[in-house]
């Protein structure tokens, strides 16, 4: 009887349909859109006035340099880092992974739609931060387009990593969200997210430019202004895309 | 492996949890198109064993096939002829029951069609309905028709009608019948005689981690010398039956 099975896995049409369900949750979590999406605004209007009237490098102000790398990589990481793990422990710990375990969806599809749903949220976040940015305080674009758009990919790459660990060691969907704040902090603090990483001991300083917050802020920066990437923050980012990658893939567990 | 394949062959089964023996000793055979009730009070082992059946656990001891296939190492085809109903219904709390059935319709290759599906367990009303506003009776029917999405050779039913009221208990019982009309095999892990005694040729007594008696529910009656199933289960294992909380 079983040679007429085939071990056929759910294809794309149930891909889609997984991340439009995923979507959906998402949109109708009110609440977890608002942090990702408003604060790192919140942050760039507080800032904006000051930064755009000083011209750094190649025409682009502080606004450009500085504070545009610092907002997008505030949305991609609270939502890489903070949200999407605290979805996949809330799935967990409602069995929801676990009655998905029980069906041909496989869980490398259920984090994919997570991966992709996630990467949706940042764009609509990047997106607001920079038409408000071009609209209402005159940003200029990144001086190479094709580097920043890398990097964006990179930085989401590196974050949704990072927040897998998250997903893979928190037991509970409180811990996953105490352990993703603590992990955004850490990462932010030593990224310059609370003043430069000029500011800090030198070798926090250097550390925080590895890691990935530091690394992407550094590295959109530097496409923004049309100056070459630093290997190191490039080197940084993949570093933590693969040890991202294989920790959770050790470690992830559907219960 | 051949036609005979039986729907279910496990030997052996044994399960713990650290200090706990959840599964001393249990082994069944469920021949294809046939209905065994599982039934046990609390503690008895039944939704352990039914989770190493579907995969969910590895047995410390013993060996399980369905369908012919090891649950674990051939996943992947399993998943694809076995449905399975969880004990409690563990959805997506946002989702919509449509959005819910065509979600796990698309996880198979000839799903049953959605409107099929929620006019078997009569959710066509509830349809735009999310999975949080619904009744526990109506979450219920909504993870068997999930259950049944891809037209599954081998069902397994862990507390089917578990908090349902009278009528809905009935609903779920002609559902099962119509499966069984099918040539579905059915695993039914139940806490109610009637329930098991209408839809199984034969029923299971787990008692302390092992099948103490199997047999069909008339030969369970002869063989307690009881006049019904529910006598004959306390005779058997000296325990009520007791529905466990919904």
């Amino acid at each position: 009887m079983n040679t007429l099975v085939e071990a056929r896995r759910p294809g794309l049409r149930s891909l889609v349909t997984l991340i439009g369900c995923e979507a959906k949750m998402v949109v109708r979590d009110t609440a977890g859109l608002v942090v990702p999406l408003c604060l790192p605004l919140l942050i760039m209007l507080t800032s904006a006035s000051a930064a755009s009237g000083t011209v750094v490098a190649n025409g682009r102000t502080a606004l450009d340099l500085y504070v545009l790398p610092l907002v997008f990589t505030m949305v991609i990481s609270i939502i890489g880092i903070i949200n999407m793990p605290s979805f996949l422990a809330y799935y967990r710990r409602s069995g929801i992974l676990r009655r998905l375990g029980v069906t041909p969806a496989s869980p490398a599809m259920v984090l994919a739609a997570q991966a992709v749903v996630s990467v949706l949220q940042s764009l609509v976040g990047i997106t607001a931060a920079l038409i408000v940015a071009f609209l209402a305080f005159g940003a200029s674009p990144p001086a190479d387009l094709g580097v920043a758009i890398g990097v964006v990919g990179l930085a989401m790459a590196a974050m949704y990593s990072t927040g897998m660990i998250v997903a893979a060691v928190a037991p509970t969907p409180n811990s996953a969200v105490a352990i993703g704040l603590v992990a955004f902090f850490v990462l932010g603090a030593l990224g310059g997210m609370f003043g430069g990483r000029d500011a800090l001991p030198e070798p926090l300083a250097e550390l925080g430019g590895w890691l990935p917050f530091g690394a992407a802020v550094e590295a959109l920066s530097s496409a923004w202004a049309g100056a070459t990437v630093s290997a190191a923050h490039l080197v940084g980012l993949g570093a933590t895309i693969v040890v991202g990658a294989v920790v959770a893939g050790l470690l992830f567990r559907w219960e | 492996m051949t036609s005979t394949e039986p729907a279910i062959l496990a030997e052996n089964l044994a399960k713990s949890y650290r200090s706990t023996r959840a599964v001393v000793d249990v082994s069944l055979r469920v021949e294809v198109g046939e209905a065994v009730g599982v039934v046990g009070a609390n503690g008895a082992g039944k939704t352990t064993t039914v989770e190493m059946i579907a995969g969910l656990r590895v047995p410390d001891r013993g060996w399980v096939r369905v369908l012919g296939l090891d649950p674990r190492r051939d996943r992947a085809r399993l998943r694809q002829v076995l449905g399975v109903q969880l004990q409690q219904a563990y959805l997506h709390h946002a989702l919509r029951v449509t959005e819910l059935v065509d979600l796990y319709r698309s996880f198979y290759p000839d799903p049953r069609p959605t409107d099929e599906l929620l006019d078997m367990v009569e959710l066509t009303e509830q349809r735009r309905t999310s999975f949080d506003k619904l009744s526990g009776g109506q979450q219920q029917r909504l993870s068997i028709a999930l259950a049944i999405a891809g037209r599954p050779r081998m069902v397994i039913l862990d507390e089917l009608t578990t908090g349902l009221d009278p009528k809905a208990r009935r609903r779920m019982w002609h559902t099962v019948e119509h499966l069984r009309s099918e040539g579905v095999s059915v695993l039914l892990v139940s806490h109610t005689m009637e329930e098991v005694e209408r839809l199984c040729d034969r029923v299971a007594v787990l008692d302390a981690g092992r099948v103490i008696a199997l047999d069909t529910p008339a030969g369970l009656v002869a063989r307690a010398g009881t006049a019904t199933l529910d006598d004959a289960f306390v005779a058997l294992t000296g325990r009520q039956l007791e529905e466990e909380p919904a």
